[in-house]
C-alpha cells in the first residue's frame, strides 16, 4: 500500500507553476550532456550535493536550474581497461575506500577517501564532485596528482582528456568549460611494485578541512625508485605535484635517501598561506615532518 | 514533482520541490522528528538517517535524490515499549544527556554493528566519527554501542538454539 502524504501548507508557499521543469534528473550521460549544452553556466550540477547544499545553505530555492547526475549509473563504475583504471565521476568516497581494485592498485587514493569528512559525507560525496569543486584542500586531489591521473571532460558530441595537474587553475577554479561535464578519472597502472603513504593533517580526525595533505607514491624496480609522485594539498592555490623532489629520489633505493633533507626540499617548494587552519610557518614545518613520516611508513611497509 | 520512497518499511508518495531537503521532508511532511537539525551543513550528524543502507546526513540530500530510496530513521528501530537492543543499551549505559544527538548516534551505532558485530573501541569511535555530542558524553555513548554489540551477540546465539 502506498500512503499519499499531502504536502504541508507552510511548505507550499514558494511553489509556483505546475511542476519543476528546471530540475533535470537524466537517466543517461547523453541526455545530461544535451542539457548542459543547452543551459551552459545557467545550471547547477548536482552530484553528491555535500558541497552544493552547504554553499547554498538556506538559499536552495535560489537555484534556478538543476542538473542532477544521481541516476546515471554509467558514471558509477570502477573498471580496468587496457592497463588503465577508469573511475566514474559519480563514484563515492565510500565506494573508493571499499573497492578491492582501488585498495590494491591505488592504495593512497583509498586511504585518502577513508579520511574524507565522515561516514555520512563519504556515502554521498563523489570523486567527480571533489575534483570539480577544486578546493586546494580537496582530499583526493593530491593522490590523483601522485598517480598521474587524467580527467575525461565531455560535452555534447566531443570529449577531451586533461591531465590532473593542468586541470586546477586556482582556488575553486579549473579549466572546465561551461558546457562540459567531468565524466571519468583515468589512472595508468603499472606492473612494477608501487608503495605509498598518505598523510592528512587537521585539527580533528573527522569532519575537518585539511590543514595539509601529502601523498607519496613510489614505484620500484627491485629496490630502485623509478617513479616518485610527491603531491600536496592545502599548501598552494591548487593541489601541487613536486616533480623536482621526485626527481631527486629517482635511481636510489630508500636506504640511500636522506629523508630529512627531502623533507626540507618539500618545505622549500610549497607556498602556503596563513588561514584559520594554520599559519604559513606551521604548514612549512609540518610539510617537512610529514614527508619524513611518509618515507618511514613506506620503508616499514616494504619490510 | 513527485517522489516515492520507503520510510521505516512503509512506502510513501510525496509532493516535493527540488529545494526541499530530505531532513525537512522527514520532519515536516512525515512528522518524523527523531531526525534533528543541528548545523544544517553535514558536520554534526544530528540529522543522520540510514539511506539505502548507508549513513547519510539528511540535511544534505535534495528531496529528488531520495526518490526510490529506502530510509530508516530512529522511529523505525524500536518502540517505547519494545526498544531495539541498541536503544536499550543507551538507556542502561546512561548515554543520553540532552538527547539531541542520540537518534543519530543510535543509527550510526546500528550501521556499524550491522557491518561489524564485534567492533573494537577504536572502530566504534570511527563509526561514530560523523556524530557530535555537545554534552561531550562520548565515553558512555561508546560504552552503549559496545554493550549493544554484546546484547546482539547473545540474541543471535539464542535464536540459533
Amino acid at each position: 500500500m502506498i500512503r499519499k502524504s499531502p504536502m504541508k501548507q507552510e511548505n507550499r508557499q514558494t511553489i509556483s507553476g505546475a511542476d519543476f521543469e528546471e530540475y533535470f534528473q537524466p537517466q543517461n550521460l547523453e541526455k545530461a550532456l544535451e542539457i548542459k549544452a543547452e543551459y551552459s553556466d545557467q545550471i547547477e550540477v548536482a552530484a553528491g550535493t555535500t558541497d552544493l547544499l552547504v554553499a547554498n545553505y538556506e538559499q536552495l530555492h535560489q537555484i534556478k536550474n538543476w542538473l542532477d547526475l544521481d541516476k546515471i549509473d554509467e558514471l558509477r563504475k570502477i573498471e580496468i581497461l587496457e592497463n588503465e583504471l577508469h573511475i566514474g565521476a559519480m563514484v563515492t568516497h565510500l565506494q573508493l575506500m571499499k573497492s578491492d581494485l582501488i585498495k590494491e592498485k591505488l592504495a593512497v587514493l583509498a586511504a585518502a577517501a577513508e579520511d574524507v569528512g565522515s561516514p555520512q559525507i563519504r556515502s554521498r560525496g563523489t570523486i567527480g564532485g571533489n575534483i570539480c569543486t577544486s578546493s586546494p584542500a580537496g582530499d583526493l586531489l593530491a593522490p590523483l596528482l601522485s598517480y598521474e591521473a587524467s580527467f575525461k571532460l565531455q560535452k555534447a558530441g566531443a570529449e577531451r582528456i586533461v591531465r590532473a595537474e593542468d586541470f586546477f587553475t586556482g582556488p575553486k577554479r579549473n579549466l572546465m568549460e561551461a558546457d562540459e561535464l567531468l565524466t571519468e578519472i583515468i589512472i595508468p597502472l603499472t606492473e612494477n611494485e608501487r608503495e605509498g603513504a598518505w598523510v592528512k593533517v587537521g585539527r580533528r580526525k573527522a569532519l575537518v578541512i585539511s590543514t595539509l595533505t601529502l601523498s607519496v607514491v613510489l614505484e620500484f624496480e627491485a629496490d630502485k625508485i623509478i617513479e616518485a609522485g610527491i603531491a600536496l594539498g592545502s599548501v598552494a592555490p591548487t593541489p601541487i605535484r613536486l616533480w623536482e623532489v621526485g626527481e631527486l629520489m629517482l635511481g636510489s633505493s630508500l636506504t640511500e635517501l636522506d629523508y630529512k633533507q627531502l623533507g626540507q626540499e618539500v618545505k622549500a617548494r610549497i607556498n602556503p598561506i596563513d588561514d584559520l587552519r594554520g599559519t604559513r610557518e606551521y604548514r612549512e614545518d609540518v610539510a617537512a615532518d610529514v614527508m619524513v613520516r611518509a618515507l618511514n611508513e613506506i620503508e616499514r611497509k616494504r619490510g | 514533482m513527485q517522489i516515492t520512497f520507503t520510510v521505516n518499511g512503509e512506502e510513501r508518495e510525496l509532493e516535493v520541490t527540488p529545494y526541499t531537503r530530505l531532513l525537512d521532508l522527514l520532519r515536516e511532511d512525515l512528522g518524523l522528528t527523531g531526525v534533528k537539525e543541528g548545523c544544517g551543513k553535514g558536520e554534526c550528524g544530528a540529522c543522520t538517517v540510514i539511506m539505502n543502507g548507508e549513513l547519510t546526513a539528511s540535511c544534505l540530500v535534495p528531496a529528488p535524490q531520495a526518490d526510490q530510496a529506502e530510509i530508516l530513521t530512529v522511529e523505525g528501530l524500536g518502540t517505547r515499549d519494545d526498544l531495539h537492543p541498541i536503544q536499550e543499551s543507551f538507556v542502561e549505559a546512561g548515554a543520553v544527556q540532552c538527547g539531541y544527538c542520540i537518534p543519530g548516534m543510535i543509527l550510526a551505532g546500528k550501521r556499524l554493528l550491522d557491518e561489524n558485530p564485534q567492533p573494537t573501541e577504536k572502530e566504534v569511535r570511527y563509526g561514530l566519527s560523523g556524530n557530535i555530542c555537545r554534552c561531550t558524553g562520548y565515553a558512555k555513548i561508546i560504552d552503549a554501542v559496545m554493550m549493544a554489540a554484546d546484547k546482539l551477540a547473545v540474541e543471535g546465539s539464542d535464536s540459533n538454539d
